[in-house]
């Protein structure tokens, strides 16, 4: 059930705009631990259109991302994707002017009804970004807490000190942090801070992470970590990711979803969605053939 | 900016599948010099055949080589895997194909100098090698022009060299009970039985172009299940 907007909800809401910019969100339920290979949730967007003001940069967006599955969303610059990604919890509207229509639930509930709060939503739907972003300084610990801490319940040390080392266990991190837990996470190299990052988004237990770019700034090491635990993250979370790597799409997704524009000015669509391994072996489409091919420009 | 994408990868792939399927002309010339050998006993001509075998690996290591080069580097996808994947195969197909005619070759000494050849059963073996190279000609231009309906038609030609097959075989049983006649058809059936495979080769590369229009591969004839 989503939470409904309460009296609280608008100062969290603007409390969690600011956290959210750094994959936070505020929880209002103890955190539950996750059971590898449980499901996790669908998300329906159905003929969904984005704008920024009067530019539309989405348009008639309808597609299943369906759960224990990772979605990629491929496509040049500027076709929507990451858009389309921040409209799945809620975030797209955090830009000034920014609109949507259309309809998006999370296991048949709409994310976008009227009482719904944002910051519900975006504890269940979580989000990694492009450039790591740990709190600079605070602790490795406290970066993971950071989101257990904005619980409108107490939660007891001991509870907490179990919720971070789950998270950065299935972060694939602990191993390389446990010592040095009050070291500020600033200090970690960058893919060690984008796996900082990814157990700071699950540290709060949601339904689905959405990942954009995530390793766009990670050497191709760090990369492949990530992509692993992407892999392993799918056992218990829906994951839809955004990637310019055409590889790392085909690497680590299930399902592939290719947007592109018809041109400058014209809002993105989805041209193809479908099984990763039909995508890059007989896309339905030339379009996204010759995307997929590197037969564009 | 160049007016197509990744243009010289482009290129590459073409030339790469032209001199591909530039094998099976190899292999047609080896499988004409291979019948004009059974026809006249023809031994140096049959040597010059299992020589000249080297073109058709050379022509298979090069390519393939290339082809590994590509995918290491290119990271190809959809249509262009596809085709690299079948030329892989179509590689194999022509390695072997040439690799069939050295075996017909290899058998030609060893009926001697004047063996007792029966003029119907040379004529049922050069009628077998017609038709296959028929096969390697249709199945060369269904690959280039990507045509399945072409390709599936192969079975229906490759059925005509195994007819022929079998009236070598019966042939070869009415052919007496004398043991040199005998040996001699003995070893007219290995060389029927190699041409017989080359034409089923023709018709893995049939199936390979299904699988490079269609993205499914599937054996045109299952030779396991006949009845399927």
């Amino acid at each position: 059930m989503l939470g409904a907007a309460t009296k609280r909800s608008a100062p969290e809401d603007s409390k969690g705009e600011m956290a959210d910019s750094r994959g936070v969100t505020a929880t209002s339920t103890e955190p539950v631990t996750a059971v590898a290979g449980q499901p996790a949730k669908t998300i329906e967007a159905r003929q969904v259109n984005l704008f920024y003001g009067d530019f539309q940069a989405v348009e008639g967006v309808s597609m299943t991302i369906e759960p224990n599955k990772v979605t990629a969303l491929i496509g040049s610059s500027g076709c929507g994707k990451t858009t389309f990604l921040r409209s799945l919890n809620r975030m797209h509207e955090l830009t000034p002017g920014a609109r949507v229509e259309g309809g998006i639930t999370l296991d048949g509930e709409d994310v976008y009804a009227p009482g719904v709060d944002p910051v519900a939503v975006r504890r269940l739907i979580g989000m990694v970004f492009q450039q790591p972003n740990p709190f600079p300084t605070m602790s490795i610990y406290d970066n993971v807490a950071a989101g257990l801490n904005l619980n409108a319940k107490k939660v007891s040390k001991a509870q907490k000190d179990a919720a971070v080392e789950r998270s950065l266990r299935g972060a694939h991190l602990w191993d390389e942090v446990k010592d040095r837990l009050d070291k500020p996470g600033a200090g970690l190299s960058g893919g060690q801070q984008q796996r900082l990052c990814i157990a700071r988004a699950i540290a709060v237990e949601p339904e689905v992470l959405l990942m954009d770019e995530p390793c766009s700034a990670l050497d191709p090491v760090a990369t492949l970590a990530i992509e692993d635990l992407i892999g392993e993250l799918k056992n218990r979370y829906t994951i839809v990711i955004v990637t310019h790597n055409m590889q790392q799409a085909a690497r680590a997704s299930d399902v592939t979803a290719f947007f592109n524009i018809e041109g400058t000015g014209k809002p993105g669509h989805l041209v193809e969605v479908g099984p990763t391994q039909e995508i890059f072996t007989k896309p339905g489409k030339q379009e996204t053939e010759d995307y997929v091919s590197g037969r564009f420009g | 900016m160049p007016e197509v994408a990744r243009a010289e990868y482009l290129e590459e792939l073409a030339n790469l599948e032209a001199s591909a399927l530039g094998g099976l002309d190899l292999v047609n010339t080896a499988l004409t010099r291979t019948l004009e050998a059974v026809e006249h006993q023809d031994v140096e001509l049959a040597q010059l055949v299992v020589a000249d075998d080297d073109r058709i690996d050379g022509r298979y290591l090069e390519v393939h080589q290339a082809l590994i080069t590509l995918l290491a580097t290119q990271s190809p996808v959809a249509t262009d895997l596809r085709l690299i994947s079948s030329l892989l195969h179509v590689l194999k197909n022509i390695e072997r194909m040439g690799d069939q005619c050295v075996n017909v070759c290899k058998v030609i000494p060893i009926s001697g100098n004047e063996p007792p050849a029966d003029e119907e059963m040379v004529g049922l073996i050069l009628s077998m090698g017609r038709q296959t190279k028929t096969l390697i000609v249709q199945a060369k231009r269904a690959f280039e022009e990507r045509d399945v309906e072409m390709a599936q038609d192969l079975v229906r030609q490759d059925d005509v060299v195994d007819n022929l097959n079998r009236d070598c075989f019966r042939l070869a049983i009415e052919l007496g009970d004398d043991a040199d006649k005998r040996e001699w058809a003995m070893t007219m059936l290995l060389a029927a039985r190699a041409i017989e495979r080359i034409g089923d080769n023709a018709v893995d590369i049939g199936e390979q172009v299904a699988f490079v229009v269609t993205g499914l591969f599937r054996e045109f004839e299952d030779a396991s299940h006949p009845e399927g």
